[in-house]
């Protein structure tokens, strides 16, 4: 069921995140928003790295570690 | 079609509050006439008129059956009275018990059996649990400060010490247990009980049964802040599956008649049961504001009328209790008083 719960967040355009079955609320930047709305969509991380690095102007190597810390974070929330 | 005339007890919209309130708001706007039942003058629903048609001043239970019983065939005659709606615990009991006898006078009820109300006492929790697929904190019911040591050394620290009716104190050493234990004993007896603290969200479900095993609504939600007396000040509708299963496991095999309120501690997917109040709480508008309402269908199982099950909710609807003020003639007040009715 864990595994199942970031399919059901809820997330808005301006990055607020709703988590039906907890109740839990919180929010993330752009950069978090994009992330969670690619992993709501299962796409792999290293599509998602490509997606920031087109997004944001930033470095390859630089949006991979960004996926992956925001991932580290989702799983010490239980999230993922 | 004629007004129905419904007495709602627990009127009292305090920083305790009874659900009386949340009763009587779910019930207004349809062809109901409201009475509430008040112990007190100065309990607020008695000048909430715009909600309460009528307040009769009803004895307390440890007046005796009897007393209690004159007091509804007196509304019943001079207000007239179809269903009453018990929303507190310490009343539970007359009103189960007496139910045919009401019955037979013409005043309807929607409550659980003796077996059922038993069933769901608090030194029966970990039966239940494991019967509706939950887990249940270890417990053990004390009735000297003896056994509440062995109990505190069994289950081990931090533990709840509670009442079997009210009360409940989060206890982190032997020495706040037993002052605790004192303290239940002084105002509500024995036993006590003493169960372990477990971690998690707290998250409750709230619903109505139709005695024969449906559930023709519910509703979960999170508390998202409580008042110094643990009451629900802030809240959000969820939808966690395990939890909803399980209520629905806990209606279909006790076949639950009337309300209920299961309170759950939520550690990720282990649910925690924590207690059965069967009754609503005192939030119980809540699920009429997300369109589930609760006590138009147990008003409608009370008259024996069919209860269509209710749509879902959506999850995410706040909650948010206040404060307000109201003025009003001292002649309301003085009436209740002189006159037991306003």
């Amino acid at each position: 069921m864990t595994n199942n719960r970031i399919a059901r967040l809820a997330v808005n355009e301006e990055g607020f995140v709703f988590d039906p079955q907890t109740g839990e609320s919180f929010t993330v930047n752009d950069t978090g928003k994009t992330i969670l709305k690619a992993l709501i969509e299962s796409k792999a991380q290293e599509g998602i790295a490509i997606k920031l690095t087109e997004q944001f102007n930033v470095s390859h190597q630089e949006a991979q570690a960004d996926v992956r810390d925001f991932i580290q974070h989702l799983r010490a929330y239980q999230l993922l | 079609m004629d007004d129905i005339f419904v007495a709602v007890t627990g009127i009292n919209a305090s920083d305790n509050p009874a659900p009386g309130i949340g009763v009587a708001r779910s019930l207004k706007g349809q062809n109901v006439k409201i009475a509430g039942l008040a112990y007190d003058a100065m309990e607020p629903g008695i000048y909430m008129d715009w909600l309460i048609d009528k307040s009769f001043l009803i004895p307390y239970p440890s007046a005796g059956s009897e007393a209690l019983m004159e007091r509804l065939l007196y509304i019943k005659q001079h207000f007239g009275l179809d269903v009453v709606v018990p929303t507190l615990d310490s009343e539970l009991p007359f009103f189960i018990k007496y139910r045919s006898e009401l019955e037979h006078h013409g005043i309807k009820t929607c409550l659980p059996s003796e077996e059922q109300f038993r069933l769901r006492s608090k030194e029966r929790l970990a039966a239940i649990a494991e019967q509706s697929g939950l887990q249940a904190p270890k417990q053990a019911i004390v009735t000297s400060y003896n056994e509440l040591a062995k109990a505190v050394q069994e289950i081990g620290l931090p533990v709840m010490v509670k009442g079997t009716l009210y009360k409940a104190y989060h206890a982190h050493t032997l020495e706040e247990a037993m002052a605790y234990f004192g303290k239940i004993v002084a105002q509500w007896g024995y036993p006590v009980i003493v169960q372990q603290a477990v971690t998690g969200e707290e998250m409750n479900v709230i619903g109505v049964g139709d005695g024969a095993g449906n559930l023709p609504g519910r509703v979960a939600v999170k508390k998202m802040s409580v008042t110094e007396l643990g009451k629900i000040w802030t809240g959000v509708t969820i939808q966690h599956p395990g939890l909803l299963e399980a209520t629905q496991r806990f209606v279909a095999t006790t076949r639950w008649r009337g309300a209920f309120e299961m309170e759950c501690i939520v550690d990720q997917d282990t649910v925690y049961l924590i207690e059965i109040n069967p009754r609503f709480p005192a939030w119980v508008y809540f699920a009429t504001g997300v369109g589930i309402n609760l006590p138009i269908m147990l008003l409608k199982l009370a008259l024996g009328e069919t209860v269509e099950t209710a749509g879902e909710y959506q999850a995410g609807k706040l909650y948010i209790r206040y404060t307000d003020e109201q003025i009003c003639d001292m002649s309301r007040f003085q009436n209740i008083v002189t006159r037991g009715e306003s």
